[in-house]
């Protein structure tokens, strides 16, 4: 990075500066004005085989032309330090009208402009589109060709001093182009499935349109782990939680103990995390997780000590409550620790693999990826259907080659930058 | 040890900080209160290393969950940074800002103390989840440094006090904050392929990470293009900003609205 030359007169002082900078403009207006033409149409990355031979041709033509007109001043200017400054510029001011307007997204197959309405000037525009608008994609297209150029100077001649150079450089490249081109093949698809039944239907993420997957999933299990249920004070005037002394929100476990400055303070006598009420209404612990947590408090109010059951309730039970004063002492269900679901993977030519599908560890079968995506949230802990998320990404592999070529790029760069500073 | 002995240990440090910066004066000529001073000064920091362990103990998940965490952790590192500085550049006015930042992010926490939690939604469950947030918050440490002294390095440019070796240090300091960036930003796709299915969505948290990228890779296409280190400083001073918004800022955009990296705290 920090030694990059400028190669040439066209490309050298302030003049070089201005003509970068009105050349970004120029692409910014012209991406601006193809999007006006199209009332915000945005760019369709094209599919395969076309992704592929126009990265071949894009990678040949900038090949080619740093070869054959390494000294022509037009060329050396196109790969200079100045042009590559200002679409840097124009590629981060693109993505902060990204990163600060709401961003479109799709929802049943419709286009959702979150907050502008077709034919306002930024759907127009594709503001709210940005990362697949035409300014965006010139302003990168352009940015490839500045920084190929000057990859293809530093790789010819070979000279093993330009190597961090190299591997920074050319993983961006690579991990650009590729995560670029490579998105109109990348497919994602959910697979809901309910327990004891096996399914080859998906929907696609962004459509919701349904088709075949070329397996099926059968759920043999679909299971959550929830953090234990917790104890708050709840005021019903401001509808909030009132902080304990300890600063805490009370994980319930036999034994623990909390205090209200001025309130009153609470013990629990007893928890059950799976419990069902007896045909006279106290809590029996049960098997499994076909109860509701409950637990046993007793609550000193003013020196009046009073002994309840409280639950968080569940499907067809109500949540039980107490007061306490002005407040109420509630039981809050626990948060999802971890879910996941045990599956077989069956393949059309009849193979079948057993799998553990958990959040943070996906499962390869064929080419795809299956995720742990989510569950019925409204029936909770109690979900007997799981969210499978398959994912296809054939250009991941190139991607990654761009990533760990930037991570050994930069490791070089930082161990040059420590010797540097050594010496400074 | 939980948030209650937080505002104790807060104080504490900031006493050791205050109380080993005020010793600097008379160990201008004095030698052993200079040792004094030092002692002081990394007690200070000690203090916040001893808490935010015991924390992450009694947590029993890592304390980098909400922005009050990565405050902590923040506070906890930025001092260092000055000291490293002092003792490799042998510029003692770093430091002083670097202790008033943690102090003030202390004082932020102070005054918006988090809940003691120990959830951890499955998602952040993860071998990416530390060594991700860990080298950020290093990144971020060592470029506010080097924002600091960029405005340090500005005033004293105004002042007609130009130090070259300050300006050094101040590029050194970014340099290195950009290679962590970067390591941050690829360990954070990696995990968004393993957590969410795709490396990168275009979240608003990952644009603005995007952004701040861009920033600091002009800022050293600059300096190979020999632009004026004066004008650099002026760069660096306001690159931070940027990361600001990123670290906290971009949750009150418009486009937060639909991010999966919303904090709260």
């Amino acid at each position: 990075m920090a030694e990059k030359k400028s190669t040439g007169k066209a490309g050298s002082g302030q003049a070089g500066f201005n003509g970068a900078a009105l050349f970004t403009l120029a692409a910014v207006l012209a991406g601006l004005g193809i999007e006006l033409m199209t009332t915000g149409g945005g760019l369709a990355i094209p599919g395969w085989p076309f992704n592929l031979v126009f990265l071949l041709l894009f990678g040949g033509a900038i090949l080619a032309v740093g070869l054959i007109f390494r000294e022509h001043p037009m060329v050396t200017w196109l790969g200079g330090i100045p042009l590559g400054l200002s679409l840097i510029v124009g590629l981060a001011l693109l993505s902060f009208v990204g990163g600060v307007l709401p961003q479109e997204s799709v929802v049943n197959g419709v286009l959702q402009h979150e907050k502008f309405p077709t034919g306002s000037l930024v759907a127009s525009l594709r503001l709210d589109g940005m990362f697949s608008s035409w300014p965006f994609a010139l302003v990168t297209l352009f940015f490839l060709f500045n920084l190929g150029l000057t990859l293809v100077w530093k790789t010819f001649p070979f000279r093993l001093a330009n190597l961090q150079f190299m591997l920074f450089h050319g993983g961006f490249w690579i991990a650009l182009s590729c995560g670029l081109l490579g998105n109109s093949q990348l497919q994602r698809f959910v697979v809901p499935i309910d327990e004891g039944r096996a399914t080859n239907v998906a929907y696609d993420r962004d459509t919701e349109r349904a088709l075949h997957l070329p397996f099926s999933i059968f759920l043999k299990d679909f299971q959550i782990d929830q953090y234990a249920a917790r104890l708050a004070l709840y005021d019903p005037r401001t509808d909030q939680v009132i902080e304990s002394n300890s600063k805490q929100m009370h994980d319930i476990s036999k034994g623990a103990t909390a205090e209200w400055p001025g309130v009153g303070s609470l013990t629990v006598l007893d928890y059950f995390p799976d419990a069902l009420p007896d045909s006279h209404g106290i809590p029996v612990p049960v098997e499994g997780k076909n109860g509701f947590p409950f637990a046993r408090v007793r609550l000193e109010v003013g020196g009046v000590v009073s002994e309840h059951w409280i639950t968080s309730g569940g499907p067809q039970l109500k949540p039980q409550f107490v007061p306490m004063g002005d407040y109420y002492i509630v039981m809050a269900e626990g948060e999802p620790k971890a879910f996941r679901s045990e599956v077989m993977v069956m393949g059309e030519g009849g193979e079948r693999v057993a799998a553990l599908l958990e959040v943070n560890k996906p499962v390869d079968f064929h080419g795809w990826k299956l995720y742990q995506m989510g569950y019925d949230e409204k029936a909770g802990r109690w979900s007997t259907l799981s969210l499978v998320e398959a994912v296809r990404d054939p250009w991941l592999p190139a991607v990654y080659v761009g990533f760990f070529m930037i991570m050994a790029g930069n490791l070089l760069f930082f161990w040059k930058g420590i010797k540097k500073m050594e010496e400074a | 040890m939980t948030l209650v002995e937080f505002p104790a240990m807060a104080l504490a440090a900031v006493v050791c900080w205050l109380v080993g910066s005020l010793l600097q004066i008379p160990a201008r000529t004095t030698k052993a209160l200079g040792l004094l001073s030092w002692s002081f000064m990394i007690s200070g920091t000690l203090v916040l290393v001893w808490f935010l362990t015991s924390y992450w103990i009694a947590l029993e998940r890592p304390p980098l969950r909400t922005l009050g965490e990565t405050r902590l952790w923040y506070a906890t590192l930025i001092p260092v940074v000055g000291f490293l500085v002092e003792s490799r550049y042998r510029i003692g006015w770093l430091k002083y800002y670097c202790m008033g930042l943690a102090a003030l992010f202390l004082g932020i926490n102070y005054m918006n103390p988090d809940v003691f939690q120990k959830a951890l939604m499955p998602a952040l469950q993860s071998v990416w989840f530390v060594p991700h947030v860990v080298v950020y918050l290093v990144a971020y440490v060592l470029l506010a440094a080097s924002a600091v002294s960029g405005w340090h390095n500005v005033i004293l440019n105004f002042r007609d006090k130009r130090s070259a070796k300050a300006e050094s240090m101040s590029h050194y300091l970014a340099l290195l904050g950009f290679v962590l960036l970067t390591f941050g930003l690829i360990f954070g796709a990696l995990w968004a392929k393993e957590a969410w299915g795709h490396y990168w969505t275009w979240d608003p948290k990952e644009t603005w990470a995007f952004i701040s990228w861009l920033a600091y890779l002009g800022y050293l296409h600059l300096v190979a293009r020999k632009t004026d280190p004066k004008t650099l400083q002026w760069y660096l001073g306001l690159s931070f900003f940027v990361l600001l918004v990123c670290w906290f800022g971009v949750n009150y955009l418009p486009s937060a609205q639909n991010s999966v990296h919303t904090y709260s705290g």
